[in-house]
């Protein structure tokens, strides 16, 4: 079964070579932002290498510090696709579309954690209030929008119940701020948490989570909709989706904590959308 | 002050290489000094340069964000910059902005954000400026420069607990070395100058050995190396060839003394024994004349036989004072008869007062050697004769008290002048002029461990002399 699929990829590039030639001269732009964990080496060449020998073209990995700067690269054309949170994909839902959605425990699930020094006595958010916090990208769903919006359910906003509210573009950094008493409290992604406790423990170890959101849409991977026919683009999605099928894919899943790469209805990220709208209505 | 007392006692060899020592000392405290300056300034250059670097490279880094006031970079930053330099040397960096208040620390429990940051920078100097102080915790103050213009500052700790350590541990070496060093070559010079100085070692003893009596250093033991010494050491050597002639030649006179006095007695004693010869020549041609009248013979015989008795009396004391025989017999009563019969024709001529009184008796007088009392007391008699002049008054007092005889010998003349006072009563080098009889006085006096008295009261001067009780009784 191995070998067969092995020959059969083997005997799709040699016949793809003309193409991967003939592309050669444009790779195809992926873009990624240190959001999730901080620009590890491996991941990067790993999934580079993944996405290459899927799609048979040369992947050029774009990196941003902002989600801003992500979606307006993704709008403007700079980008061909880009692994995003689903907060910014929501916000230009009639632009973009979804081409996979990441596995993570099992489900492409995930939680917003709010975490505190190890020794700080607070119990939940409103605990919390005259402190300083840091969320970790305007943008994001799991670093901004869930404690936003719970405040914005509270009639109150960031700038009004923190002392100091502060963006460290990066959920590690927020861990690393909290960690180490630059802020009081932190909105940080679950996954990156969970991963971070694994492979970083006496980091998280000096940070406690107090409260966690409800299941919300895993942060996908999206391009822009009037694109999604292009062959590129689609065999991008095919890549994404098809990375548990490969070594390489494995690999990158493996450093990345990841059981696989799954389509996803857009309604996969209604709990965001009821956040957003909690947030705008407050 | 006792210290240098007794420093000053030290013998030679001791001391030249304790001052050695006290020298190789002060060259090591000025060397170790020196080195410690050294490792002072190496130090605080290395420091200096390290807070240099460190301030310019944070404020390079720093400028953007803290131009932003975006604490998350700058915390960032700080925190990274921490983490490279292993927080060995930096021990907490607060980053204010232009309002001074903080914008980030690499340990924000120490320096939360927005408190004031000037009580970080108590104490702090610039980067170029910073010294060791002694204090394991410096701070220095740098302003945040971007663009031109000053955007903030920074205030970072820095931590020299192992500069410290560094130089502790050089001190110690230091000291140990040093005290090593000090100690091989304060020994070193120790062996070497006692043996330079050996000879002088052996000046020394040779003049100690024998009480008074100076031995001169064998030949062989003169060190020909050095002529400075062996100069000083045949001074030395002919200086107690000169101090056994004079010792001998003194001894020489003492015993020439004794006839000097005697000579000076000649005169009288000659009329002493001139008188009774023309009874005794009278009575010899009164024996011749009248042999044939046996009371007559007889009492003629009983003349001469008084005559000669009183020439053979006087003959004896003459005699008794000169045999060398008599040195170590014990002083008695008789004595003191024989100076009265040596001394009266004396005093006869003259016409003195003689007032003789011994009133110490045999057994106290038995405690003193007769030759050497004889010797003083003549002389004594003699000069108070001498000084009393015609019709003066001249007395003998022998007393004993406690542990000691006391003879006494006065008279009525003039006061005794200051040159002869020295002879009897001083020491020192003889005043030019006059004779030797009162200097041989002082020194029998000394020799028996007496004492001499001078007093003048009331037209009459008192020459006592105090002998301590040596002889059998008292031994």
């Amino acid at each position: 079964m191995h070998t067969r699929r092995s020959a059969i990829l083997a005997g799709a590039a040699f016949c793809a070579a003309p193409l991967v030639l003939a592309q050669g001269t444009t790779p195809f732009r992926f873009a990624l932002t240190p959001v999730f964990l901080d620009n590890d080496a491996a991941v990067i060449s790993a999934l580079r290498a993944a996405l290459g020998e899927a799609m048979g073209r040369e992947i050029e990995l774009v990196q941003r510090r902002t989600y801003q700067e992500i979606t307006g690269a993704l709008l403007d054309g700079s980008v061909d696709a880009a692994w995003t949170c689903g907060y910014p994909y929501l916000q230009h839902r009639d632009q973009l579309s979804l081409l996979g959605v990441p596995v993570w425990r099992g489900a492409p699930l995930y939680q917003s954690y709010l975490i505190v020094a190890a020794d700080d006595g607070a119990t939940s958010l409103a605990d919390l209030k005259s402190g300083a916090h840091a969320f970790s990208d305007p943008d994001s769903n799991s670093g901004y929008l869930v404690t936003a919006s719970d405040l914005a359910r509270m009639g109150t906003t960031p700038d009004n119940f923190f002392s100091r509210s502060i963006f460290t573009y990066g959920h590690r950094n927020v861990v690393r701020a909290v960690a180490g008493g630059l802020t009081r409290s932190g909105s940080v992604d679950g996954y990156v948490w969970e991963v971070l406790n694994s492979v970083e423990p006496g980091l998280t170890a000096r940070t406690r989570v107090i409260s966690r959101s409800e299941d919300l849409g895993f942060p996908p991977f999206v391009a822009r909709t009037d694109r999604m026919a292009e062959a590129g683009v689609a065999a991008c999605s095919k890549a994404l989706q098809g990375l548990v099928q490969s070594n390489t894919g494995r690999d990158v899943l493996r450093l990345l904590f990841l059981d696989a790469v799954v389509s996803a209805d857009p309604a996969l990220f209604d709990g965001i959308a009821l956040r957003m709208a909690a947030l705008a209505g407050g | 002050m006792i210290v240098m007392r007794r420093f000053r006692n030290l013998p030679v060899t001791l001391r030249v290489p304790l001052i050695t020592a006290a020298l190789m000392i002060v060259l090591a405290l000025v060397a170790s000094q020196s080195v410690l300056g050294a490792l002072d300034r190496v130090q605080d250059a290395r420091l200096s340069e390290t807070a240099r670097l460190h301030v310019e490279g944070l404020s390079v880094a720093l400028g953007p964000s803290v131009l932003r006031q975006d604490v998350w970079e700058v915390y960032d930053i700080l925190d990274r910059a921490r983490l490279a330099s292993d927080g060995q040397r930096l021990l907490l960096t607060v980053v204010a902005d232009e309002r001074g208040r903080v914008l980030a620390a690499t340990d924000p429990h120490r320096a939360p954000v927005g408190v004031e940051a000037a009580a970080f920078g108590d104490g702090a100097v610039a980067p170029e400026a910073v010294r060791m102080t002694g204090d394991p915790v410096l701070r220095v103050t740098s302003p945040l420069q971007y663009q031109g213009r000053t955007i903030g500052g920074i205030v970072t700790e820095l931590d020299v607990t192992d500069l410290l350590a560094e130089r502790r541990q050089v001190t110690l070496w230091l000291l140990f070395g040093n005290a090593l060093a000090t100690g091989v070559l304060a020994f070193g010079g120790w062996l070497a100058v006692a043996r330079i100085l050996r000879p002088v070692g052996a000046q020394v003893q040779a003049m100690d050995a024998s009480g008074g009596a100076p031995r001169p250093i064998p030949h062989a033991e003169i060190p020909h190396g050095d002529p400075g010494l062996a100069r000083l050491i045949e001074t030395y050597n002919q200086m107690t060839t000169a101090v056994e002639e004079r010792a001998e030649a003194e001894r020489r006179l003492a015993d020439r003394e004794r006839f000097v006095s005697l000579g000076r007695l000649s005169s009288a004693l000659a009329h002493e024994v001139n008188n009774p010869l023309g009874g005794l020549l009278n009575a010899a041609d009164t024996i011749r004349t009248y042999a044939d009248r046996p009371d007559v013979v007889r009492q003629s015989a009983e003349l001469m036989q008084r005559g000669l008795g009183h020439l053979r009396d006087v003959t004896r004391a003459m005699l008794d004072q000169n045999r060398l025989d008599r040195a170590g017999q014990p002083l008695r009563p008789e004595d003191f008869e024989d100076l009265r019969l040596l001394f009266e024709p004396e005093a006869l001529s003259r016409n003195l007062a003689l007032a003789w009184e011994v009133g110490a008796g045999a057994a106290a007088l038995a405690s003193q050697p007769a030759a050497p009392v004889r010797q003083i007391t003549l002389n004594l008699l003699l000069n108070a004769g001498a000084a009393a002049g015609k019709d003066g008054q001249v007395g003998l007092r022998v007393s004993n008290g406690g542990d000691r005889l006391s003879i006494a010998v006065s008279n009525t003349g003039s006061a005794m002048g200051e040159a002869d006072l020295k002879r009897l009563l001083a020491s020192g080098p003889l005043p030019p002029g006059g004779g030797v009889g009162l200097r041989l006085v002082h020194d029998i006096v000394s020799g028996l461990g007496g004492s001499l008295h001078h007093d003048r009261a009331e037209g009459r001067t008192v020459i006592r002399v105090d002998l301590p009780a040596t002889g059998p009784d008292h031994a």
